[in-house]
């Protein structure tokens, strides 16, 4: 066996890792933005902004990998390519005021603006933003995608608050040691089969059923519509989904109300042909492993394809999910996509943002789902604030420029509709808020 | 068919669930809820799939109530009796 050696200097990507560069690649293209996220805490106060801003640029020195870059190896690998100490762009950190009887409508409308404006450089992967609203304060990260999944971005931030509280070095155990996968290339062409007759399968009736694009969006970002549930609200669709669609099948029946709804607005523009696929992104490492390996992308993705009849009927709807997931899982198409998307470093960003869409004539899905699970940001407190509650704003792969996300944290469960400008009017947004509550019995 | 006892059964699934979530089996206790666990959509389907391929049981069909699915030895008990 071939000992490649160690650098670390150099941090080989994953087939997903891969993926998610063709995404910001995408985005880029098409917004003039990258597949980038934020983090969202809701505070019972400000943080003092000096200390905020000093404290989060020595915590972030530390971690010369957040303003790498990819590159290709002599091997063909892509990697991520990490600074050496002392060649670091400045910290991104800018601070809104908002007027005394601000809501948190007002709140997200100013951080939309801090994710949907590109990074300065191309070595800067975080910004952040600290919103005065009243006696409330809101502490946003935006992250790229390329360095961060949902989940990473989350447990990097309570890594800050850790040490915030003295309770060790956080950068012990973490780990940014990947191989270049060069080998199981048996392995990797038979799950590369295994996912091509997946696609093949979802591309035979395709395109897939799509909301419109706005055509130039070049000057247009993502507008978010934030679905905040109380923990009486919480409980109670926990219940519903015991009760619905089986103990613990929470993630089935979420994406259940996400289809159900948006069939709705479908419906009403009489977009009615096709069928709906959806690529459900889920994290692919346990939960005591998060804090391992916070950074890049630990996620493989579920396809879920569905007929516009069977989402008429949201207990039809529920059972062709459930079948489908259990058969995905027993079939592990997430590990053969994780396994077979190792064969397409190969392919530049431009190629493969081309073949990524091939099969389903120039989409990728419907749209967009994720259900993160309960928030690796499980600190009580940022700073000495108490966190009142997490959000996410992620921006969405264009196309479809369209995703639906749920995460749980301190035991609420959170909501957002992510969509390009312009994509879905106020009414419509409503009108589907409406029909998600009515739906959940909250 | 080979007849196991509800003993063995959930020793069985304790080391599946283990298994799953990346875990000693001397860390899961049969009587604590699965989501208490670590438990969750994904893992609970993963384990739906072992208990089919190694019990021939399809348990996704079914209700999968509370009650029965609640913890491994509820599980094992539900599974006992459908074999």
């Amino acid at each position: 066996m071939i000992h490649l050696p160690f650098s670390k200097n150099r941090r080989y990507l994953t087939g997903i890792d891969w993926i998610v560069h063709a995404f910001d690649y995408m985005n880029k293209r098409a917004t003039g933005a990258g597949n980038m996220s934020q983090i969202v805490l809701e505070l019972d106060g400000a943080p003092p902004e000096n200390e905020l801003r000093q404290r989060l640029t020595r915590f972030i020195k530390k971690y010369p990998v957040v303003n790498g870059q990819p590159a290709r190896d002599y091997n063909l690998a892509p990697y991520w390519k990490i600074p050496s100490q002392g060649q670091r762009p400045p910290l991104s950190f800018d601070i809104s005021r908002l007027d005394n009887d601000a809501g948190r409508e007002d709140v997200f409308a100013r951080l939309a603006r801090g994710v949907n404006a590109p990074f300065k450089s191309a070595r800067e992967h975080l910004a952040f933003h600290l919103v005065y609203a009243g006696k409330k304060g809101f502490v946003a990260m935006t992250f790229d995608h390329r360095l961060f999944d949902a989940r990473g971005a989350e447990a990097f931030l309570c890594m800050f608050q850790q040490e915030f509280e003295g309770n060790g070095e956080s950068s012990a155990g973490i780990s940014l040691v990947e191989p270049p996968h060069l080998c199981r290339w048996r392995e990797k062409f038979r799950a590369g089969q295994q996912v091509n007759r997946a696609f093949l399968k979802l591309g035979e009736k395709a395109p897939p059923r799509i909301l419109p694009i706005p055509s130039s969006l070049h000057d247009r970002g993502f507008s978010f519509k934030i679905i905040p549930f109380d923990k009486a609200q919480t409980a109670k669709i926990v219940d519903n989904a015991y009760d619905e669609a089986g103990y613990l099948l929470l993630m089935p029946y979420m994406l259940g109300v996400a289809v159900y709804v948006l069939h709705g607005i479908f419906t009403d523009r009489n977009i009615c042909v096709g069928d709906y696929v959806i690529s459900v992104s889920i994290d692919t490492r346990p939960q005591e492993k998060v804090r391992q390996e916070v950074f890049f992308n630990h996620l493989s993705f579920f396809l879920f394809l569905i007929q516009g009849h069977e989402a008429d009927s949201f207990p039809a709807l529920l059972s062709s999910i459930k079948r489908q997931l259990y058969s995905q899982v027993k079939s592990r198409l997430p590990q053969d996509i994780e396994e077979a998307s190792a064969l397409m470093r190969i392919a530049p960003l431009p190629i493969l943002s081309h073949l990524m869409r091939l099969h389903l004539k120039g989409q990728i899905a419907s749209f967009c789902f994720s259900y993160v699970g309960e928030s690796a940001y499980t600190c009580p407190r940022f700073m000495t604030n108490k966190v009142c509650n997490i959000f996410h704003m992620p921006r969405v792969p264009v196309p479809p420029g369209l995703g639906v996300f749920f995460h749980q944290s301190h035991g609420k469960l959170n909501g957002v509709f992510s969509y390009t400008e312009g994509m879905l009017s106020d009414d419509e947004v409503n009108t589907m808020i409406n029909r998600m509550e009515s739906l959940l019995g909250v | 068919m080979d007849k196991r006892s509800v003993k063995e059964i959930e020793e069985i699934l304790i080391r599946e669930v283990a298994a799953i979530l990346s875990v000693g089996p001397s860390t899961i206790v049969p009587d604590v809820p699965l989501h208490e666990l670590g438990v969750d959509s994904l893992s609970f389907v993963e384990l739906l799939v072992v208990i089919e391929k190694t019990f021939n049981l399809k348990l996704m069909e079914t209700s999968l109530t509370k009650e029965d699915f609640q913890t491994i030895r509820s599980l094992a008990s539900c599974i006992s009796k459908m074999r």
